[in-house]
């Protein structure tokens, strides 16, 4: 079949001219975006900073990259409408447990807050493949590598430390001394934080797995074994041993830490320090990948130091709530923009292919960005890399 | 002036022929100057060649602008959305049944907090009589030290450790690590009847721990301990702190003097399931409480 400048067959040169980006100069499919560097080619509605484009996140170019979006940042390879499905189903768990919650079957709303989360990251990563052909290996180490951490962790962590001491004198509402808290409050998270990525950092496949993306995915995974194990372990006592139906209380926020925070700060955080070991062994590490391991650490003792000091204070349960999804949020927009750029640096390397957009689900010819919402190839599923069909490179001549 | 999808409602930059979140076509795009856009505007996409099959259309049902494929469409996804809910609903069912299944084989055994409280231990006397916060006179036990502040005066028996100690409280752990028994007494100020520290101590309990409450077979009552007049109870609640969470039970006693300008405490923390066993094993260091305010 006879070829187009662009290596395409004859009849697509009738859609797909060639322009060149004003911003990386590279000779492209003519779209809205840039296929090598993700730059918008608008004029209008858009930044002077089109290349580093932050008000178009690589994973889901919709939203902006300080937006401290669950989804769409812990689950990055999942397009538009998968998304929803998953918030969907994240609000169908919500409500299973108040309901529980307000029927007093406080232990089985438990288990249920301690599962939610880590459940939908295994049927999400079931739905993106990141560990393509070796679940196994892959899944044991991140998940299952963080489970046993976390048993161990929190088992020393329940000898060292003994809980009635904590009590104080309720008078004077002194909850705790200066030596608990910062054992709680610092030095287990600061140890949480160096043992949690092991898991991940150590998986024996991990060459197969380049991209910063999959080090984020593996992260997470692993840290969310960690919360799982964490929390078991930590709850095995009221599990064991609350009535079947009580008072419901004020165990709401407890639950909602359990189901919502607690995971999502341990899982951010080890996603976090993952990626930025990933971004090392790619030979990137700079400040963003350093202050993505400070920022995790940080916002990791800020969130258990920030719980205990408000609980002792005697605060408002929902006072500290909001700090822990403030931290929590935080972290999230951290992880969004060490991805983001890995994003786009990492993207900007693929070679033309035909595929289909992860995101908008366009049939598309491009190389590392989508020319039509500008979502980056590199976070697609693995069955829709596996399906690229590759194509020859860039055109040599612009269309003017 | 930004195009509002009609699909899902995302609002794309001016300019744009499809939406950027979804991909469906924005009908006010055909408006809008071709410059940026992939297909002339109101160009159909082309078809391909005779003799290849034709273009499959998209998940969706609209046609690409970008390009026509020519082979097997890829599947974007593999997780039907009914399985992923069904995945959460099963957790929820799963979990409920194994929740309630543990809840009622961990209760087969009723906890242990029935019976005596703290005011019981030492040498009790009934309400009414006159208040003499000095301690009864006891034997020290062997290996064991003496420990004060500016309200209290306590015996640690051996085994026994002061976990931390400030003017008004002392709190002691066993040497298992099983409980901690808490002494206070300081200035109350403003004054403070009995019963309004009590109520100030539920409340504390209450905003902590999730679900305080007075344990069954409890009873609350009037009296004196080791001279000071108070009352005693039972609480039971689930201590969360740190990597623990236990159902334990706190018996209690708060006092005051007649003036209510100084207030009396005593607190004993243990699993519910140990707390006959804590008082009894307590027994030395609550006897020797001597109460220096009066």
């Amino acid at each position: 079949m006879r070829e187009n400048h662009l290596g395409f067959p004859s009849y697509i040169s009738l859609i797909l001219r060639a322009v060149r980006c004003d911003h990386c100069a590279n000779d492209v499919p003519d779209g809205v975006f840039c296929t090598r560097c993700g730059a918008h080619q608008g004029k209008t509605a858009e930044p002077a900073a089109a290349k580093a484009r932050v008000n178009r996140y690589a994973a889901h170019p919709a939203e902006h990259v300080v937006q401290p979006s669950i989804f769409t940042t812990l689950f990055p390879h999942l397009g538009h409408t998968k998304i929803h499905e998953f918030r969907w189903a994240f609000a169908v768990g919500l409500a299973g447990i108040l309901v529980l919650y307000i029927a007093g079957l406080i232990t089985a709303a438990i288990l249920v807050a301690i599962f939610l989360v880590p459940v939908l990251y295994l049927i999400y990563l079931y739905e993106a493949q990141v560990y393509r052909d070796e679940p196994a290996i892959v899944l044991g180490f991140t998940i299952g590598g963080g489970a046993v951490i976390g048993i161990v962790v929190t088992v020393i962590e329940r000898i060292v430390y003994n809980p009635y001491q904590g009590i104080g004198n309720p008078l004077h509402g002194a909850g705790i001394g200066v030596g608990a808290l910062l054992f709680l409050g610092l030095l287990v998270p600061v140890v949480q934080e160096v043992l949690k990525p092991l898991p991940a950092l150590f998986l024996p496949n991990r060459a197969d797995f380049p991209e910063t993306v999959d080090g984020l995915v593996f992260g997470i995974a692993a840290g969310l074994g960690f919360s799982v194990a964490e929390s078991l372990v930590a709850f095995s006592s009221a599990l064991t041993s609350l009535p079947a139906h009580l008072t419901p209380g004020n165990w709401i926020y407890d639950l909602t830490t359990l189901a919502v925070f607690q995971p999502l700060l341990q899982g951010s955080a080890t996603g976090m320090v993952v990626a930025a070991v990933w971004r090392y062994r790619r030979g990137r590490l700079a400040s963003r990948e350093i202050g993505g391991v400070a920022v995790a650490v940080i916002a990791h003792v800020a969130f258990a130091l920030g719980t205990q000091l408000f609980k002792d204070a005697q605060l408002s349960p929902l006072f500290v709530l909001v700090w822990q999804a403030v931290v929590v949020g935080a972290v999230l927009i951290y992880v969004r923009y060490l991805l983001h750029h890995a994003l786009l640096e990492e993207a900007a390397h693929m070679g033309f292919a035909e595929t289909v957009c992860p995101n908008c689900h366009m049939h598309i010819v491009a190389s590392g960005f989508c020319p039509n919402c500008g979502g980056a190839l590199t976070a697609a599923p693995a069955a829709l890399k596996r399906a690229r069909k590759p194509r020859a490179e860039a055109p040599t001549k612009a269309r003017t | 002036m930004a195009l509002a999808c009609p699909r899902c409602g995302t609002q794309n930059p001016d300019g744009n022929l499809y939406c950027q979140a979804c991909g469906a076509p924005l009908a006010a795009a055909a408006a809008a100057p071709p410059a940026m856009a992939g297909p002339p505007p109101g160009t159909p996409p082309p078809g391909p060649p005779a003799g290849l099959p034709p273009p499959a259309a998209g998940p969706t049902g609209y046609q690409s602008p970008y390009y026509a494929p020519t082979g097997p469409e890829v599947q974007v996804h593999r997780t039907p959305w009914t399985l992923i809910i069904a995945g959460v609903v099963a957790l929820l069912v799963l979990m409920a049944g194994c929740g309630t299944a543990l809840a009622i084989i961990g209760n087969r055994n009723p906890s242990n907090t029935s019976g005596g409280g703290i005011a019981d231990l030492p040498s009790p006397t009934p309400a009414g009589g006159t208040p003499s916060p000095v301690a009864s006179p006891t034997a020290t036990p062997l290996g064991a030290t003496t420990d004060s502040n500016d309200g209290v005066t306590v015996k640690v028996p051996a085994g026994w450790t002061v976990a931390s100690k400030d003017n008004e409280s002392i709190i002691l752990t066993d040497p298992n690590s099983e409980g901690s028994v808490t002494l206070a007494s300081g200035p109350s100020s403003p004054t403070q009847t009995a019963q309004q520290n009590k109520d100030t101590i539920d409340g504390y309990f209450k905003s902590k721990y999730p679900d305080t409450r007075n344990c069954a077979g409890s009873t609350t009552s009037n009296g004196t301990f080791n001279g000071a007049p108070g009352i005693s109870w039972t609480l039971c609640f689930t201590l969360t702190s740190g990597a623990n969470s236990i159902q334990a039970a706190a018996s209690l006693f708060v006092g005051a003097n007649s003036s209510g300008n100084v207030y009396y405490i005593v607190m004993l923390v243990t699993r519910q399931d140990n707390l006959q066993n804590y008082l009894t094993e307590s027994k030395p260091v609550l006897q020797s409480v001597h109460w220096k305010l009066s």
